[in-house]
């Protein structure tokens, strides 16, 4: 019988620890142990046998650190490695299955850490196809604690193999792996991409697993899986051991699976002792049957969104329609602004993010791309990818971590081709807007039906509707008086009668009215009455969130109505405190106290009355000089001197807007190129630097962290730059700054290059051939200023 | 493996960070360092792990050998100089402080600056507690700790993380792991040397 039809019909037995057996065999610590694969072959063939006379059905073949980071000849070690346990099943005689057992590569993926996701997934793919081409049965990716590398290694597994994936975790004992993923996160994702079952290995004993499990049955629909350790490791004269005993083992793992497991195993600490003594004691106990939660849900790399009695609100903000500002900010590649959009968002109580970045002048896939990456670096908000595009839309699935929202199919065949099998493959849950080839009728009943076939041509693909979000779209009530009626009727019916989630556009229903933002909160009112179960809206609006909190609480699903008080309470005494404070304070006074907000307002109500050269020249730079003194003289602190700088920003983009809304566009002192440089993750001082340049007129192109020297000689000559400031923190990556300035010097002679950082002094910065050292921030400013006053060529 | 509960900011170690030598803060960071300690506090996760080998110190060849593992710095062996014993070290207090300097670094850098600041003093008094922890035992043995010494001081190569992470198992067990330069993510992590030895310092 294959492996799949054992699955979950009845209890399969894991094999246990590989590592610690080879210890007691003569592994060295640090030495590699799937290197015994081509050396130590007879040692790695007797423990398969041992554990196969000890009863398991699955042997995880010796391939778990096979990691080409580390080794030369990952796919030879892979295949013998496999070799190895098949031929053990084969001489013991046993029917058992043969895994090829896959762990992590020990690198965090970027944006936290610094390996690209296409370079994780193309380090597992050729793992994966030497497994099954070596006779794999089923692929085991275990020990996992990032659910971005999961999704790599699954991927690799599921677009390069046709074997079973089973996918087992370490973590913490709250539940939530190192990264900070909780349970309910990775199931959502493990499940959207279709593994065969999931669960937990490594960690800790079987006892602390055992409510873990628990927990976790009550939220997954997928078999599950368990591989503890003997015990939590104890450390004695250097030597990791474990204190379970075979017996006692078994015994836990008995309880374990009376709740309900379908495979269970050992891992470190584990002997073919404790896997017979688990045989023995739980054979015949048949799985709990798996049934499906039927739970509608997205996720972040963090948590889950469950979609349920309870309405959730989905940014709309990070959308160029109609907002001349955040295309300027897509033009100009100024992923701040977007990343500013979504955190005020989280901020207003947006629990889901909708990502919009499609402009007809800009390459779309590579926005997407690099917007869907940053925003995970910053938001723990699932996220909703809204793009016509298919190419982009299979791009921004790819880079997610987590189950995403996609933003949308609809019923015309073509969409429903194109975009349920990106939903089927990577998982999500669809936005479906009932229009199709004839338009979008003008009858709720009309919607309704081509909701209905949307949701079979969905079952087609695997894709049940659980994982469907219909939307009955919002018409402009100002072109047809039964608009709203219609919409809420078939999303009344869509949700009460077909039982699926919902949800709308919202803002759409005010469009060609005055103070939309009146219709727009009653509309959304009543949509959820009958059953919006996400509102597409701008968390930004008051009125939108107080209609939404207070239907929370009416509808029953803000319990004790806490989040009602939590949020309003406090309100009413803001309020008094804002109208007892004095008068505004001026431009310069906002910018030397650090004041953001008022810098703002005060430059706007300058700019009625002032020209916006005379604001720059006679308000902001001399307060921004006074500062910059301040801080040079140290009569005061970097954290101010950074407030200062926020609050002049602030005022800044006050003129900007101004400037734009008449057409015109602020002239900028000279573009600079910054960055920190190759091998080096540290980037807040230079992120300091890019501020106060900025401030003093200067357009900066920042082009990260850990940047390769290529890069930046590339975009000072593409740019044709004058300046460029580069970045090092550790002794390590000053040879990285010295390589850059070499290749500067000999690609673009006439750039001239500013360092800074840490571990840098005068001495170095001669030493390694840079035109200027700045122990601090406003050093680069003055330089970059003499510079360009002079107008050295 | 252990994990700390509550701890108090280390303001000083702070400042210096921030590059405020000695002088007293004004209000506004003040509120600003406050502010950070409460919010590192709520989602930080310290771990740490550390584990005591036998140690050979050559200083002939300028060698140190820790079980399998040879590393040749002049300045480590002038660091573990007669010491028979050494613990090797790991540990972080979790990803969350990165996120947080990311996030501040959009909407307030100050903020990012300060945290960063914050964070860095709160990993520093983590890793003194487990020192301290690691002295009680050492003394109960009639032991004295040598000063911690890390990848990265003096010549002392980064290139070494990579074995000392295998020995702990860093990735696995606290969720530490290494970039392509061998630099630490979580950034908000220390790993260290600790040679025991029984001369009365």
């Amino acid at each position: 019988m294959k492996f799949l039809d054992r699955l979950g019909q009845e209890l399969l037995f894991f094999d246990g620890a590989m590592g610690t057996m080879l210890q007691s065999q003569g592994l060295k610590a640090g030495e590699m142990p799937e290197l015994w694969n081509l050396t130590h072959k007879e040692i790695i063939l007797d423990i398969h046998k041992s554990y196969l006379d000890a009863g398991c059905n699955i042997v995880k073949a010796n391939t778990f650190g096979i990691n080409p980071f580390k080794m030369d000849h990952c796919e030879e070690l892979t295949e013998k490695g496999i070799e190895l346990a098949k031929q053990a099943v084969a001489e013991t005689g046993k029917e058992a299955f043969t895994a090829l057992d896959i762990g992590s590569l020990g690198r965090l993926l970027s944006p936290m850490g610094d390996l690209p996701f296409e370079e994780a997934y193309e380090a597992f793919k050729p793992i994966c196809i030497a497994g099954e081409r070596a006779g794999a049965d089923l692929c085991l990716i275990e020990t996992m604690n990032d659910t971005y590398e999961i999704k790599a290694a699954v991927l690799a597994a599921k677009e390069n193999t046709s074997l079973p994936i089973l996918v087992t975790m370490v973590c913490d004992e709250n539940g939530k792996l190192l990264t900070g993923a909780d349970m309910e996160a990775v199931t959502a994702m493990l499940e959207g991409l279709k593994v065969h079952a999931i669960g937990l290995n490594c960690g800790f004993g079987p006892d602390k697993m055992k409510d873990l499990l628990v927990q976790l049955r009550k939220i997954c629909s997928l078999p599950l899986v368990v591989n503890p350790n003997a015990g939590l490791p104890q450390v004695i004269n250097g030597k990791t051991c474990y204190h379970v005993e075979p017996q006692e083992f078994a015994t836990v793992m008995k309880e374990i699976a009376l709740e309900g497991i379908s495979v269970m195993g050992g891992c470190c600490g584990t002997t073919p002792a404790h896997i017979k003594a688990l045989v023995d004691t739980c054979k015949g106990i048949a799985p709990l049957k798996v049934t499906d939660k039927n739970r509608s849900v997205v996720s972040s790399y963090t948590h889950a969104v469950v979609l349920d009695q309870h309405p959730k609100i989905i940014g709309e903000r990070i959308n160029p329609t109609g907002k001349s500002r955040f295309k300027q900010a897509l033009r100009d590649n100024d992923l701040e602004y977007i990343y500013r959009e979504a955190l005020v968002q989280q901020e207003k109580g947006a629990q889901i993010l909708d990502v919009n970045v499609g402009l007809p002048e800009i390459d779309e896939r590579e926005m997407m791309k690099k917007v869907i990456t940053g925003l995970q670096g910053i938001t723990d908000l699932p996220l909703q990818i809204d793009t016509s595009d298919i190419e982009c839309m299979e791009t921004a699935l790819r880079l997610y971590n987590g189950k995403p929202l996609l933003n949308s199919v609809n019923g015309k065949q073509e969409s429903m081709d194109a975009i349920f099998p990106l939903a089927a493959k990577y998982g999500g849950m669809v936005v479906c807007l009932t229009l199709d080839e004839n338009g979008i009728p003008e009858t709720a009943e009309g919607r309704i039906r081509i909701a209905e076939r949307m949701i079979k041509e969905a079952a087609k693909y695997g894709i049940s509707q659980k994982d469907l979000l219909i939307d009955t779209l919002t018409m402009a009530i100002s072109t047809g008086q039964d608009h709203a009626k219609i919409t809420l009727e078939a999303l009344h019916y869509v949700r009460h009668v077909l039982g699926v989630h919902t949800t709308l556009g919202v803002s759409n229903i005010s469009f060609g009215l005055p103070q939309r933002e009146k219709v727009t909160t009653a509309f959304f009112t009543m949509a959820l009455a009958n059953g919006l179960s996400a509102g597409i809206v701008n968390p930004n609006s008051a009125s939108i969130m107080a209609a939404y909190h207070a239907f929370c609480t009416l509808n029953g699903s803000d319990i004790q109505c806490a989040d009602y008080i939590r949020l309003y309470s406090q309100q009413t005494e803001e309020h008094k405190s804002e109208k007892s404070s004095k008068e505004e304070p001026s431009l310069c006074e906002s910018v030397i106290k650090g004041l953001t907000q008022s810098a703002y307002e005060a430059a706007k109500k300058e700019l009625k009355t002032r020209q916006p050269l005379s604001i720059i020249d006679q308000d902001l730079i001399p307060a921004l000089d006074q500062v910059g003194q301040g801080f040079e003289n140290k009569t005061l602190f970097l954290p101010q001197l950074l407030m200062s700088a926020e609050a002049a920003k602030a005022g800044f983009s006050a003129i900007k807007e101004h400037l734009q809304s008449q057409g015109t566009i602020s002239e900028s002192k000279g573009t600079i190129v910054i960055a920190t440089v190759k091998g080096d993750i540290h980037d807040i001082g230079k992120n300091i630097v890019k501020v106060l340049l900025e401030n003093y007129g200067f357009y900066v192109i920042d082009l990260g962290k850990d940047v390769p020297a290529e890069k930046i000689v590339q975009a000072v000559k593409e740019n044709h730059v004058k300046l460029v400031g580069l970045s090092a923190l550790m002794t390590t990556t000053v040879v990285n700054m010295k390589e850059t300035i070499q290749m500067l010097k000999k690609e673009a002679p006439e750039c001239r290059i500013m360092v800074g950082g840490a571990v840098l002094t005068q001495n170095y910065a001669d030493m390694i051939g840079a035109d200027f050292y700045s122990g601090d921030a406003m050093g680069s400013v003055r330089y970059a200023n003499e510079l360009f006053s002079q107008n050295i060529k | 493996m252990m994990e700390g509960n509550n701890r108090k900011m280390d303001k000083k170690e702070a400042l210096r960070y921030l590059g405020c030598h000695g002088a007293k803060p004004d209000a506004q960071t003040e509120f600003l360092l406050e502010e950070a300690a409460v919010e590192i506090e709520r989602v930080y996760v310290p771990k740490s792990i550390y584990r005591e080998y036998r140690c050979s110190v050559n200083e002939e060849k300028n060698l140190i050998m820790i079980d399998e593992l040879h590393i040749s710095s002049k300045s480590l062996v002038r660091n573990l100089q007669g010491c028979e014993r050494v613990v090797v070290l790991a540990a972080t207090i979790g990803p969350c402080v990165d996120r947080m300097i990311k996030k501040y670094s959009v909407t307030n850098l100050a903020k990012a600056a300060v945290v960063q600041a914050v964070g860095a003093s709160y990993i520093e008094s983590y890793v003194n507690e487990i020192e301290e922890e690691i002295k009680k035992e050492a003394c109960s043995r009639g032991l004295a700790l040598r000063p911690r010494f890390s990848p990265g001081y003096g010549d002392f190569a980064l290139e070494y993380q990579k074995a000392l992470f295998a020995m702990l198992e860093c990735s696995k067990r606290i969720g530490i792991t290494l970039t392509a330069g061998n630099l630490m993510i979580p950034s908000k992590s220390v790993t260290a040397l600790i040679g025991l030895t029984q001369e009365r310092k």
